[in-house]
């Protein structure tokens, strides 16, 4: 969330596919198909804004944060941050561009060297793009462990050491050591405690405010992404099926897929559960190197018709400012 | 009486306690929630239970009685009978609970054949009876088929077949969906329901979802640090949190009928900051209601329908 200023694209992903083959054969290796874990997506998000990327797993919802961080290879389309087009980037200017866009990820211990305290690991970004003296580094280090709220005298400990609460903040300093523009969470809180989550969440609220963030936030938690987004894009086998500012997304949901997820979501709170009607999926994702003809959904649909599986439907603005990919209008 | 009734448990391992004095109950044909984030001692206090706590360096004390028998101090032997027929447990990785080289169809007969003496044709057909009750299409191929080639749903489903193969009177599940998809975890919490409905099986959920339990449970007990700090039916619970803890949780979770700029409001700390429950609540150090009589001594169980371990709550709610 954040304060209107004036509208900027910071991001722009243009019918951006990361195919990666199968390959299968003892001897000769051969190349028998292609799981196309993301499949023509096209995104936008604005400078200062939050961007939800929702999904369930094998959605493809990862591997497109990391194609936008050129972390995958994309096989077709473009990524644009500002007015540069990371996937046209070679080598040692990639390497340069990367203090642009950083990455939280899910598992902060994973993420963390273990045999380097936390002085060392926040002084790493900034030593790999030679920013600063050591005096300095140490300085930006101490700034940057305040903002996420650790005290200084953290300074002298290594990852082990920490809770999983405090890993994450770790992380997220590691991130904003560089002052990025764009910072890709994936999943930044599912590894965490109910409690720490809320904690984790006002956290990259305030510093959003404070460094003038724009985010891309990666969740399967339907209710994290509402709470953190201005604008909310729901991914089926590797296509977006759904987009919209997040209050709309919530209130009136437009495509079946996104009516489902919604519905599935335990709330706490009895009465809601007890007069809530859920729309149980059937069966489970199909695999993404052979997705279904015509609507990739269509197969878990409650709603599909004849022409789901003929055609493939257009994504189309069936409000203002909300997009849907979808023969129908619910 | 209740089914099972659990009095002062308490598990050590070596110098950590585990569990400090857990006290529930669960009735026959309900659901109970044991409640709690990572490190409170939910899952221990199932294992113990279920007699599945390793013996060596473990200290057990306190009683589990089910029907009456204190499940805590029979005979391993007996209590190797009871597990699988009286009482049985679903976990929340099914890849690691089942043993990935042998076929479905044969984990689901050994079982029958141990509890139920059944064998060949007659147990084959039961098995593909039981996976057809859980909702697995085609069970007669499933059944020759290996833990990896279901779907991780599949395999929740196969744990649940297996588990109430017996028809126990006591199902516990340890999160059984937190590995598990949003769509897929309704099919499953779909499925426990009707279970328990149809069966009249009384069902223990261990879990950290509130929202689960909303859904789910009739009882609900609160665990913070190894210790039930609120129990009550989940109608009341969520109409009246009392313990500081439990409003905290419920102001941790981000919710999707709430308008959408409601701020969150977490508790601070973590739950490394604690004081032992001799000594006064462990809730204590990350409380906003801590005053001097939270740190004197040992909280007691204020209340019976709807009782909390809060010295302050009286004065605050």
């Amino acid at each position: 969330m954040s304060t209107d200023i004036e509208q900027r694209t910071l991001l722009d992903v243009k019918d951006l596919e990361v195919h990666f083959p199968i390959r299968s054969g003892v001897v000769v290796e051969r190349t028998v198909g292609h799981v196309r874990a993301v499949d023509g997506v096209s995104l936008t998000i604005d400078a200062g804004r939050t961007y939800g990327l929702v999904g369930e797993s094998g959605c493809g919802k990862t591997t497109l944060g990391r194609a936008v961080l050129r972390l995958e290879e994309p096989t077709a389309g473009s990524v644009w941050l500002d007015s540069t087009d990371v996937t046209a980037l070679r080598s040692e200017r990639l390497r340069r561009f990367r203090s642009k866009m950083q990455m939280v990820f899910q598992d902060p211990l994973g993420s963390l060297n273990p045999r380097h305290n936390v002085e060392m690991l926040l002084a790493e970004p900034l030593k790999v793009h030679g920013v600063g003296s050591k005096a300095e580094r140490r300085r930006l280090a101490t700034e940057t462990l305040d903002a996420v709220g650790l005290p200084v005298s953290v300074m002298e400990r290594y990852p082990h050491e920490f809770s999983g609460g405090q890993r994450q903040r770790l992380g997220i300093a590691r991130a904003l050591m560089l002052r990025p523009d764009l910072i890709v969470c994936d999943e930044p809180v599912s590894a965490l405690d109910v409690s720490i989550q809320a904690q984790v969440m006002n956290l990259l609220d305030e510093l959003q405010g404070e460094f003038g963030l724009t985010y891309l936030v990666i969740a399967h938690d339907l209710a994290v992404v509402r709470h953190l987004s201005d604008r909310v894009g729901v991914m089926y086998l590797g296509k977006l099926v759904e987009e919209a500012d997040s209050e709309a997304i919530y209130e009136r949901p437009r495509h079946p897929y996104t009516k489902a997820l919604l519905s599935a979501v335990p709330q706490p709170d009895p009465d809601i559960e007890a007069g809530r009607e859920r729309i149980i999926l059937k069966g489970d994702l199909p695999s993404p190197a052979n997705p279904p003809s015509g609507c990739r959904f269509r197969t878990r649909c409650p709603w599909a018709q004849d022409v789901c599986a003929e055609e493939a439907p257009v994504w189309r603005e069936a409000a203002d400012g909300h997009k849907v990919a979808c023969h129908f209008d619910f | 009486m209740a089914l099972l009734e659990v009095e002062d448990l308490r598990v050590a391992f070596g110098d950590t306690t585990a569990v400090d004095g857990v006290d529930f109950h669960v009735d026959q044909g309900r659901v109970t929630g044991l409640v709690g984030e990572s490190g409170c001692g939910k899952s221990v206090t199932s294992l113990a239970v279920m007699g599945l706590l390793p013996r060596r360096g473990v200290t057990v004390s306190g009683t589990a009685r089910f029907e009456g028998v204190d499940l805590l101090s029979l005979p391993r032997a007996d209590m190797r009978r009871r597990r699988g027929s009286d009482l049985a447990m679903v976990f929340q990785d099914p890849l690691s609970s089942l043993n990935p080289v042998v076929q479905i169809g044969r984990q689901i007969t050994e079982v029958l054949e141990r509890h139920r003496g059944l064998r060949g044709e007659a147990a084959r057909k039961e098995a593909e009876d039981l996976l057809d009750r859980v909702g697995i299409p085609d069970p007669r191929r499933r059944l020759g088929e290996y833990p990896h080639q279901l779907s991780g749903g599949m395999r929740q489903r196969v744990l649940i077949a297996i588990a109430v193969a017996c028809a126990p009177r006591l199902l516990i599940a340890d999160e059984p969906t937190t590995a598990l998809d949003v769509t897929i975890q309704a099919q499953i919490l779909e499925l426990l329901k009707d279970l328990v409905d149809a069966e009249g099986t009384a069902l223990l959920m261990i879990t950290h979802d509130l929202g689960v339990v909303a859904g789910l449970c009739d009882e609900v007990n609160v665990l913070y640090s190894g210790r039930v700090v609120e129990s009550a039916s989940a109608r009341d619970l969520f109409a009246r949190p009392t313990h500081p803890y439990t409003v905290g949780l419920l102001g941790s979770i981000p919710r999707l009928d709430l308008p959408i700029d409601e701020p969150l409001e977490p508790i601070r700390g973590s739950i490394a900051d604690v004081i032992r429950w001799k000594d006064g609540c462990a809730f204590a150090p990350r409380c906003d209601r801590v005053a001097e009589p939270c740190v004197d001594g040992e909280p007691p169980l204020i209340g019976t329908a709807h009782a909390h371990r809060c010295v302050m709550a009286e004065e605050t709610v």
